[in-house]
């Protein structure tokens, strides 16, 4: 009985794996394909002959060495930061005393709830006062920005959970608070670290909207804009677009999977601790 | 826990509002002075639409002309900003709102357009026009982007909308092309009857289920009645407006359309008349070249398609040379702009070369005159441009007509119209109420 | 003695922890960072609203005009309940992932592949998203419409086309892209419970169920409480796909607040009321979130 059940379960699991992992076989298909194909073979059908082409034409006329290498460090930077500064952020709201903690953490909440579109107008004439329109740093600064709430609410419920009796001794064993923080609580917190760094690293990665409001010259345009270069006034060259997806979705299948195994470094470390 | 911040976020809130629109206003003053440098060096941005990727002539045209351009002014670097059309308008928008427009940029006709002028964000282009250039474009082509009697942007391309249509198809079916919309709605049923869709129609994007019934609107009441109704000088509660929609919809229940029509783009629509599996489609003539050149589309469809013309309704007052179409975009030079006269120079510039260019390398009817005797088109152009010559009227594009507030809601109303989720008759009314509103 | 320097420690703990220029040095770079980039866009939005503005001219002050036009817009309130609808679908599928996450965190060879496998969907731009399923609500040729036919249905849904399930169909892709999202989050969670306890339930007899409901659940119910609000919040301000797949048609069938605020605001060129929108959408989210705070409540918060 209970071999059935469990094997009935994990059916499930792989039928649901399976359909997870459809999206990238036919995102390849669909990058070897022309307009015609797109629009006319089966959604899961391999044209012939395959359109390799469309990857040529996207690196060469798409220009595309430039885009990814800005898309990995605009990323990169405001990932660290973000991680960083919603860790100090949770690690002062949840296990630290002072009275407006609430009322911050409230603050930091409404982040999440405005629509982006109406951010628009207000943050270009802010950074053309502060003069950082066409510069990285306007990117960086609303990727940070935007991305601090969710990050601090995910980090939330860990930081809550972790033991009272950790601070105690570590403060008998005279650690200043932030020893504590970077020598016991991040290390502590590498799992859900790693998560946010994922959830961020995926955001930014895909982030359009302010590259293209606040960006005006190429050298500081990111993978995006090489989805835009694809649709045309009234026709779209599909199968390069295809083509891009599938060239900027390949590094961070490639970092997340990565990554995920640190996960399971740290969580099999901090069993054997426990 | 959270309780307690709910309750005293509120007044943080508001407080931080407070302290924020007390700063913002102060400091307003101040930013944009120090760059009017002495020395002749000057850079014009230029924003515009045509991607290396989609548009690879368009594109390779502009960048001969801006090289042509800075070797005859060496003073002057243009700087182009590249971006797909709807991030385009977006951005356009936003750069608006801050004063911030580009020197030289795209703009659409008449409603797209009157915002910008209004706001005084464009600068006239009347004595660019004077300067030689009226007598080369098409006449009636800049009127679209004038307001009180001053021209405001100069147009690029010009396109009329004829029926596509599968010459293998009708010919398998012993169908001529329809003269009149009697003959048309013969042609829609037999080719129902036969199980093959008749027309492909994506109207998820609205505007082309929009030049459907304009086309209707024409053949029913004549060139004027539409125009009127926009302009407030008529009513879109015309019996003729009305017959029309209750048209469009006739032909919903006759299944005229592709299956699934209100759910599609236009570019699955598309598909749909390239993979022959619709027998036609009405569209731009910014579509010839799929039809004609393009690589991509087998040569043995591009062989089958023809066009005509859209058939006049026994009764009505319109005439079959009266066409739906009109100017898309064209180049404006904003008001502001710190190298204005450089600007206008380099507009006047571009459309000379656009228009010398622009067809037989990029398959895009200028709306500067073409002369076709010697140049090497393909003949589906060259009846185009002669249709074009012959032509007793365009209406431009409803929603171009319109001013955005309008536009939006006519193209929510058609989609409703051919969805049959309104009568004629509110779809009528509710045009009427809209137009009136923001006359 | 023990007791005594218990006390001890609690009471320079709790000094420590009180540290004012501590707490300052922490929260400072983030709150600074939301109040320029967050709250100046906000207190913006909510002065816009005030406004009749096209975004490009100069503003007249009409002080809740546009407020009082929003309560009586019809289209306004479709958009909010079809909004509400998502969050609704949007919380009952994270029950679903709590389950999946569940059997993941137990024992089960190749758990570690399959959660990665799970996130690809999320990893894809909303732009890959939309094109993989409008080719298969596609009417005529799309997959879902092929496979129905070959069940033998002779009329196959219009799915997007169709004004009574476009809202329906639009919701599959949309909680299926964030599945691997909150799987993540509840592996995790999961995953950081000490082992030690687990194991004491098991030697006093739990079976599985029981591990699952009385130990498992209570210990990441903050987390839990969390990605309620993170899912209601995010339905309620979602655009991407609807705006892609549908934008917001047939007949508005599938217009939600977000989409309703782009088109007035950047379609319409009425930014002052778009504005609007955005501003009651603003105060929506607060209040939804209020709500699900005060009925999620609870005062013991439950630590390992």
């Amino acid at each position: 009985m209970k071999q059935i059940g469990r094997s009935i379960f994990y059916g499930i699991l792989i039928i649901l794996a399976a359909l997870q992992l459809l999206p990238l076989v036919w995102l390849l298909f669909f990058s070897l394909k022309n307009n015609q194909e797109v629009f006319n073979t089966p959604l899961f059908s391999l044209p012939s002959p395959p359109r390799w082409e469309n990857y040529v034409k996207v690196w060469v006329e798409g220009d595309i060495g430039r885009y990814f290498f800005n898309s990995v460090w605009i990323t990169t930077v405001s990932v660290l930061f973000t991680v960083l500064l919603a860790s100090f952020a949770t690690f002062a709201i949840t296990r630290m005393n002072w009275k407006l903690k609430h009322i911050v953490l409230g603050l930091f909440m409404v982040g999440l709830m405005i629509p982006v579109h109406s951010t628009l107008i207000p943050l270009f004439s802010f950074f053309m006062k502060v003069k950082l329109i066409d510069h990285p740093l306007s990117i960086i600064l609303t990727n940070i920005g935007f991305n601090l709430p969710i990050t601090i609410m995910v980090l939330l419920g860990f930081y809550q959970s972790l033991p009272r009796e950790l601070e105690e001794s570590a403060v008998m064993d005279g650690c200043s608070v932030h020893r504590m923080f970077f020598r016991i609580i991040l290390p502590m917190t590498t799992p859900v670290m790693v998560t946010t760094t994922i959830i961020n690293m995926i955001y930014n990665w895909n982030e359009f909207v302010f590259v293209n409001t606040f960006i005006s010259s190429d050298e500081f345009k990111t993978l995006t804009v090489g989805i835009q270069n694809f649709i045309g006034q009234y026709t779209t060259d599909w199968g390069a677009i295809g083509a891009t997806l599938m060239i900027s979705v390949l590094p961070i299948l490639l970092v997340f999977f990565f990554l995920s195994d640190k996960i399971v470094e740290g969580i099999t470390a901090g069993a054997i601790k426990g | 826990m959270f309780k307690k911040a709910y309750s005293l976020l509120c007044i943080a809130v508001l407080v931080v509002a407070l302290a924020l629109t007390g700063c913002s206003s102060s400091t307003k003053e101040g930013a944009s002075s120090e760059t009017g440098s002495k020395d002749k060096k000057v850079t014009i941005t230029f924003m515009h639409l045509w991607t290396a990727g989609s548009s690879k002539q368009h594109n390779m045209i502009v960048n001969d002309i801006i090289k042509e351009f800075e070797k005859q002014n060496p003073n002057v670097t243009v700087k182009q900003e590249i971006l797909e059309n709807e991030q385009y308008k977006n951005k356009l928008k936003v750069l608006a709102a801050s004063n911030e427009l580009p020197d030289v940029g795209m703009t659409w006709a008449a409603g797209f357009l009157e915002p910008y002028v209004k706001g005084n964000l464009f600068a006239p282009l009347d004595d660019v026009l004077d300067s030689g250039l009226k007598d080369q474009f098409v006449s009636g082509t800049t009127e679209a982007y004038a307001v009180n009697n001053k021209t405001y942007a100069l147009p690029l391309e010009l396109n009329i909308t004829p029926v596509y249509y599968n010459k293998e198809i009708f010919g398998k079916y012993h169908l001529d092309v329809p003269k009149t919309y009697e003959d048309f709605k013969n042609v829609v049923q037999t080719l129902v009857k036969n199980g093959v869709a008749p027309i492909a129609l994506g109207n998820k994007d609205r505007w082309t289920g929009s030049m459907w019934y304009m086309y209707l609107a024409d053949r029913i009441g004549g060139a004027d009645t539409l125009k009127n109704a926009i302009n407030g000088s008529g009513t879109f509660e015309d019996p003729s407006l009305i017959k029309a929609a209750e048209e469009i919809q006739n032909l919903v229940k006759m299944k005229a359309f592709i299956k699934g029509f209100n759910g599609l783009s236009n570019d699955e629509a598309k598909a749909e008349f390239t993979n022959e599996k619709a027998a036609m489609y009405l569209m731009g003539t910014w579509d010839l070249p799929q039809f004609t050149t393009n690589e991509d589309i087998p040569k043995e469809f591009r062989n089958k398609v023809g066009f005509f013309k859209f058939p006049v309704v026994e009764g009505g007052k319109g005439n079959i040379d009266s066409w739906v179409g009109g100017p898309g975009v064209g180049l404006f030079v904003s008001e502001n702009s710190k190298a204005k006269e450089e600007a206008k120079k380099f507009v006047k510039f571009f459309i000379e070369k656009w228009g010398e260019q622009s067809v037989t390398k990029a398959g895009v009817i200028p709306a500067t005159k073409v002369d076709t005797s010697n140049i090497n088109l393909p003949q589906m152009y060259i009846d185009v441009l002669n249709e074009l010559n012959k032509a007793s009227n365009i209406t431009l594009f409803a929603d171009v007509q319109m001013n955005p507030e309008a536009a939006q809601t006519h193209l929510n109303l058609i989609q409703s119209l051919f969805g049959e989720g309104v009568t004629p008759k509110d779809f009528a009314k509710q045009h009427q109420e809209v137009l009136s509103k923001t006359q | 003695m023990s007791f005594l320097s218990n006390t001890k420690g609690v009471d320079s703990m709790n000094k420590m922890m009180s540290d004012k220029r501590v707490i300052t040095l922490y929260i400072l770079p983030s709150l600074l960072l939301i109040m320029i980039l967050v709250y100046i866009p906000i207190v913006m939005t909510g002065y816009y609203s005030l406004m009749k503005w096209d975004g490009i001219g100069s503003m007249k002050f009409i002080a809740l005009d546009n407020y009082q036009e929003l309560i009586k817009d019809t289209m306004f309130w479709k958009s909010v309940y079809h909004s509400f609808l998502l969050a609704v679908f949007s919380v009952i599928s994270l029950a679903g992932y709590l389950i999946i996450s569940l059997v993941l965190s137990g024992k089960i060879k190749g758990a570690n592949l399959l959660r990665k496998i799970y996130l690809i969907p999320m990893l894809l731009s909303s732009v890959a998203i939309a094109q993989l399923w409008l080719r298969i609500y596609h009417p005529s040729n799309g997959m879902l419409n092929h496979f129905l036919m070959f069940l033998g249905m002779e009329d196959p849904p219009n799915w997007l086309a169709d004004p009574s399930i476009a809202l329906y169909a639009i919701f599959v892709p949309i909680i299926w892209q964030y599945a691997g999202f909150y799987i993540l989050i509840y592996y995790a969670a999961l995953k950081n419970i000490p082992s030690s306890i687990i194991e004491a339930a098991i030697i006093d007899g739990a079976n599985p169920w029981q591990l699952a409901y009385k130990i498992k659940l209570p210990l990441i119910a903050g987390v839990i409480k969390v990605t309620i609000v993170l899912a209601v919040v995010g339905s309620l301000k979602y655009f991407d796909l609807i705006y892609v797949m549908t934008g917001g048609g047939p007949n508005g069938a599938s217009e939600v607040i977000a989409s309703y605020m782009y088109q007035k605001a950047f379609r319409s060129f009425n930014f002052g009321y778009g504005s609007t929108i955005a501003f009651a959408l603003l105060l929506l989210c607060v209040i939804a979130t209020w709500v699900i705070r005060k009925f999620t409540h609870s005062d013991e918060e439950i630590q390992y």
